[in-house]
């Protein structure tokens, strides 16, 4: 099950003042304390976290909200995306995911554009992409459609499973769920 | 007996060493008059420095300090329009004329002198500057639209050290100038300054054993702006810093941080700043200044 969480209205339930910026430290445990309270009474596996109408995004709100909650996930079995994510905002997100070797998926605000941010290499972006566009696969059918070798596209999917972003399912990874 | 502060005629970080070896040993068993009636110009960093100092005598248990304000009419209009003299009045006994302020439309200061007591006044101000630093950034300084939210990220992160480290409230301030002596550019400055514990107490805990005999206020600066450390032990603690000189060399900035008896920098090709300077008169809490120029030279 998939189950949208609107950063904005947790905000504003948390700190119980109309901000729009997710700054400070503080912020950030008080709107993650109340996702964390929600995800403990869910039955979903996959979380999007909408940054739509959200300004700032500070490195330290991004760090508790979105580190914590990731480092918490692969623990439970638990996939978090990001989706609504503007530029400035995607900075900060690629600063802290690479920060704790994390990585996520994301939805980027205004498009249809999906991509992966974080601690990833290269191939694994492209790896995902070519899933997202052409439909789960196996190694070998990877490594044929990106003209890699095998051992290339193994170790690109090893990379999006070990994150999370992709799913193996008898050896064919799917790719995470996006609206 | 007085022990008499002057404020240097053109009162900005260089010029702030001078201003703190008047105080002599701190803080000072006599009574502080803070002698402002020479001073000819004010950066934002000279303003906040000189409410740390009054701040500091004040919670050090120190008769309240006196000050006298700047002879110059435009020199008393401009402080009173940053918001200088309110906050001066609750440190200080002021002495001399104090024009009332009047905020008229948009103008070079971005941000009021502001003080940070705790997280909810950096969502206040995070939230006031957006659109002024669009204004200025975008307008002025030919940076992308989109790096007014790294202003705004700045400008979080640099005030957080305080509300994280500094043990008291502090003071921020943001405005935009020419730098004509050291640059001919337009500039967004932050000044963001505390009457705290420094840089070397908040870090002494987890961080002087490394650093063993060279530990002091210039490793400390070292281990915050250079290794990113941090106090706490939680692994996501210290990116602050780290995102804020990352936004700063996308747009050669600069940044320097005054704590204790040092002062550290990370210098862009067009300042001859040095980049550490040790053995400084020594002044409470922490100082930092960051500095976003134009990207091209004013026509």
């Amino acid at each position: 099950m998939v189950q949208t969480i609107s950063l904005q209205t947790v905000l504003r339930e948390a700190v119980a003042t109309p901000y729009r910026d997710l700054v400070t430290r503080a912020t950030g445990a008080a709107v993650r304390g109340r996702i964390e309270a929600t995800l403990a009474l869910a039955d979903w596996t996959v979380t999007l976290l909408d940054f739509s109408g959200v300004d700032c995004l500070d490195l330290s709100c991004a760090d508790e909200i979105v580190a914590k909650l990731l480092l918490a996930a692969a623990s439970r079995d638990r996939v978090v995306v990001l989706v609504g994510v503007r530029d400035d905002q995607r900075d900060a997100l690629e600063h802290v995911l690479a920060h704790h070797r994390l990585a996520a998926a994301a939805r980027l605000h205004g498009g249809d554009t999906t991509d992966v941010l974080g601690w990833t290499s290269g191939d694994a972006r492209h790896a995902f992409a070519a899933l997202r566009a052409h439909g789960p696969a196996d190694a070998p059918l990877l490594a044929a459609r990106l003209d890699w070798t095998l051992e290339r596209a193994e170790v690109a999917l090893e990379d999006l499973s070990r994150h999370r972003i992709a799913r193996a399912t008898g050896g064919v990874f799917h790719p995470v769920t996006l609206p | 007996m007085t022990r008499v502060v002057e404020v240097p005629a053109h009162f900005d970080d260089r010029s702030f060493d001078q201003f703190a070896g008047w105080f002599g040993d701190w803080p000072s068993e006599e009574r502080v008059l803070v002698d402002a009636r020479g001073c000819q110009w004010g950066s934002p960093y000279g303003l906040v420095g000189l409410l740390t100092a009054g701040q500091a005598l004040v919670e050090a248990g120190r008769e309240r300090p006196l000050f006298t304000v700047p002879a110059s009419d435009d020199v008393r209009r401009y402080w009173a329009r940053t918001g200088f003299f309110a906050h001066a009045a609750e440190l200080f006994e002021v002495h001399g004329r104090v024009p009332r302020s009047a905020a008229t439309g948009p103008s070079d200061v971005l941000l009021d002198v502001t003080p940070i007591r705790a997280s909810g006044d950096i969502h206040e101000i995070v939230g006031k500057i957006q659109e002024g630093a669009a204004r200025i950034l975008t307008g002025e300084l030919g940076i992308e639209a989109k790096a007014t939210m790294g202003f705004a990220m700045a400008l979080s992160e640099a005030c957080q050290n305080i509300v994280e480290h500094a043990g008291t409230s502090g003071w921020v301030a943001v405005q935009a100038y020419t730098f004509r002596r050291r640059l001919g550019r337009r500039v967004v400055v932050i000044a963001v300054s505390d009457a705290g514990v420094g840089f070397r107490r908040s870090l002494e805990s987890t961080q002087a054993k490394r650093f063993g005999d060279r530990w002091g206020d210039p490793t400390a600066l070292e281990a915050a702006l250079i290794q990113n450390v941090s106090r706490f032990r939680d692994p996501g603690r210290g990116q602050g810093l780290a995102g804020i000189k990352r936004y700063l060399s996308r747009w050669q900035g600069k940044i320097s941080i005054r704590s204790g008896t040092a002062r550290l920098a990370i210098v862009p090709t067009w300042d001859e700043d040095v980049p550490l300077v040790d053995h400084l008169p020594f002044f409470p809490g922490a100082q930092v200044q960051i500095v976003i120029p134009a990207q091209h030279a004013e026509s």
